[in-house]
């Protein structure tokens, strides 16, 4: 036999399917705009989480060791005030000669137990090197009793509100600073508070002392350093353009990357906070799953329903001699047309709400009743919406793998169609 | 390949339709349903046939069948040279599609097209060009008499008005043979026989075959050939008007 077959072409296709979906104006109509408020909707919440996300990591790299961290190798797995940098002049000069755009800091930590006559403490000193510190930068405004300290104050120290109470320290107290050496012997500063801060966040509060690098170096003397090579634990690396850090990590680690140096990321430095945020993106997936199911019963139920109301006119196709296949198209380029409209209007009223909270923000610190603190970093109080280019691409990917997924059934319903059985009713 | 019967004694042509020893068995369960019992048939290219008998009498089956939109559980049937029992789902879609008109009792069209669209609509699928298509699509709704409604959709369009929009749509596409399942049965008598005089008169001017049932007495009148139908067996095959016929053929 002479195999002629049955042809539909595409611009008939989509005639079609264009003119089917308006058949029912409203009910088309409440389709398209549920989906695309809930779309909108889901937008503003995902850009709200990730607004607030990168919020909270842009401020724990400000008030942590940077984007990227030099250190000495083992210091992240177990700290201990005998593992630091013996020679930072010359790792300095080597960092320094890579022309990295933003700041490096030299930095000195040591776990130390500070004691007034009331009362010890465990507590984290923080040298503050006179070429600048991010968390100097932070801490100054948040300071509510005495003066910084003055750069080349070989006694004085800052510590949190959280602390002085539980030292009973006022201005001027003394505080003896204590330090386990290697062997096991221990070894001791004197420090005088010159002020006291309130950064709002409990761990720095209670557990934060911040001293001259001067001050902090002679632990590691006392460990052995040779102060003439300016010793130090670690440098902070602040890149001007966070984006950036893959190249200059690589960069970094070829340089100055050792059996005793290593260079860390902030991903590396706080993985409990890499953590938190991985837990917390959850409530994302929540949001999407109910777009998706927004957009499958939507969709499902407009098609099927359509479906189902025209079984006779598919039998009559079929009777003329349109191909089951074709017939399966039919149907689903009417899925994938909603769909279309669906993520085009969706996102044109995202795209608004999206535009408004990235400019406008949202007050974050009213709704959460004063306090944004958390893991040790604190959101901005006011959050504005972020939305990168990834995620409205997976947001996009997602409609049409649901359009997709629910457009399939109801094209197979039409195609199964019989013309014998539907013509007789 | 069968050719004539004694009915049709003296013509050499060779049949276009030839059914042969055609039952056809509904099974509902224990019930089974004879809807046609040994059913023998052949018609000419050209004739003008009427298939009548009473409700459930089995003339949609018969049709359905003809048309490949239902399988015989019995028998063969030859179409244009095809035994269309042996053909698959899709290759009978294809046939229906290149050698076959429908014309049904009511909704025979898109709703969404005009009468123009759905005219076009089987051309289309028979992958016409757009020119060609829209040559025939209007010729054929002029020589239906709605050449002042072809822009209109069917539900602008009265009863009648459809049913000759189906019947321009049907013989467009060219087909060997079209079968009309009660065309008339919605239609008041005076529509019901306009429609058949348009039905007729085409069949002569496009030397198509038609096969329609009905059991309307005056639709009936227009036939020139009458099979008529009891209890899924053919009662009595009448050629009418002969003369005339065999003169046109
Ligand atoms: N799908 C089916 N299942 C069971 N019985 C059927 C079916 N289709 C038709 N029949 C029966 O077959 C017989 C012939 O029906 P039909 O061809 O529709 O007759 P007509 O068109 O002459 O009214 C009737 O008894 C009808 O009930
Ligand atoms: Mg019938």
């Amino acid at each position: 036999m002479n195999r002629r077959h049955s042809h539909l072409p595409l611009g008939m296709l989509v005639m079609l399917s264009w003119r089917n979906i308006w058949r029912h104006r409203r009910r088309t109509l409440i389709t398209l705009s549920s989906i695309a408020i809930g779309f909108a909707l889901a937008v503003l919440m995902i850009g709200l989480n990730d607004g607030a996300h990168n919020s909270m990591i842009r401020n724990a790299i400000k008030l942590g060791e940077g984007h990227l961290t030099v250190q000495p190798r083992g210091y992240i797995e177990a700290p201990a005030n005998h593992k630091y940098l013996t020679d930072g002049t010359t790792l300095q000069e080597k960092i320094g000669s890579l022309d990295v755009a933003g700041r490096i800091e030299p930095r000195i930590s040591l776990q130390i137990l500070a004691s007034t006559a009331s009362n010890s403490v465990g507590a984290g000193l923080e040298g503050l090197s006179p070429q600048g510190d991010q968390r100097a930068d932070l801490l100054r405004p948040q300071l509510v009793d005495g003066t910084w300290i003055e750069p080349g104050d070989q006694r004085g120290i800052l510590i949190g509100d959280g602390m002085a109470g539980k030292l009973k320290a006022k201005i001027g107290s003394k505080v003896v600073l204590m330090a386990g050496k290697q062997g096991g012997d221990s070894q001791a500063q004197l420090g005088r508070v010159r002020g006291i801060f309130d950064s709002r966040v409990d761990e720095l509060d209670d557990y934060l002392i911040l001293s001259d690098i001067q001050l902090a170096r002679r632990f590691l003397e006392g460990e052995g350093a040779d102060p003439a090579l300016q010793p130090i634990t670690r440098f902070a690396l602040f890149l001007d353009d966070p984006d950036s850090l893959p190249e200059w990590k690589a960069e970094l680690k070829a340089a100055v990357e050792n059996d005793q140096v290593v260079v860390l990321d902030w991903r590396e430095m706080m993985p409990q906070l890499v953590q938190f945020i991985m837990v917390d993106d959850a409530g994302n997936y929540i949001f999407l799953v109910l777009i998706l199911i927004m957009v499958v019963f939507g969709i499902l139920n407009t098609v099927l329903m359509s479906v189902l109301e025209r079984t006779r006119e598919f039998g009559l196709l079929r009777a003329l001699g349109i191909s089951r296949y074709h017939l399966l198209w039919l149907v689903f380029c009417e899925s994938l047309l909603l769909s279309l409209l669906a993520v085009g209007i969706g996102w044109i009223v995202a795209g608004a709400v999206h535009l408004w909270f990235a400019s406008h923000g949202i007050d974050m610190a009213a709704l959460m009743g004063g306090s944004t603190e958390m893991m040790g970093t604190f959101m901005d109080p006011v959050i504005y919406t972020e939305l990168s280019g990834e995620r409205v691409f997976q947001l996009t990917l997602l409609i049409f793998a649901a359009t997709l997924g629910s457009g399939i059934y109801p094209a197979i319903k039409a195609s199964r169609v019989t013309p014998v059985e539907a013509l007789r009713t | 390949m069968t050719t004539i019967d004694n009915d049709s004694a003296g013509k050499t042509a060779m049949a276009l339709l030839t059914l042969q020893g055609v039952d056809k068995i509904y099974r509902q369960g224990e019930l089974e349903v004879r809807a046609l019992q040994e059913i023998d048939l052949t018609v000419q290219e050209g004739e003008f046939a009427a298939l009548v008998g009473p409700s459930g009498s089995g003339k949609t089956t018969l049709l359905n069948i003809i048309g490949g939109l239902d399988a015989p559980s019995h028998g063969s049937i030859q179409l244009n040279g095809t035994s269309i029992t042996t053909l698959k789902e899709a290759e009978l879609s294809d046939f229906r599609l290149f050698q076959l008109g429908f014309v049904f009792q009511a909704y025979n069209l898109v709703p969404v097209l005009s009468a123009l669209e759905n005219v076009e609509l089987v051309m289309v699928l028979q992958g016409r060009d757009v020119r060609e298509r829209r040559e025939r699509a209007e010729h054929y709704l002029e020589l239906v008499g709605l050449e002042k409604v072809m822009q209109r959709r069917p539900a602008a369009l009265s009863g009648g008005q459809q049913q000759r929009v189906a019947v321009a749509r049907a013989l467009a596409a060219g087909p060997r043979l079209v079968l009309a399942d009660e065309p008339t049965a919605n239609l008041d008598s005076e529509n019901a026989t306009a429609l058949l005089d348009i039905m007729h008169r085409l069949s002569h001017e496009e030397k198509t075959t038609f096969i329609f049932s009905t059991h309307d007495r005056r639709v009936m009148e227009r036939a020139e050939r009458i099979i008529t139908l009891r209890d899924g067996k053919i009662v009595s095959d009448k050629h009418i008007g002969q003369e005339s016929h065999e003169q046109m053929a």
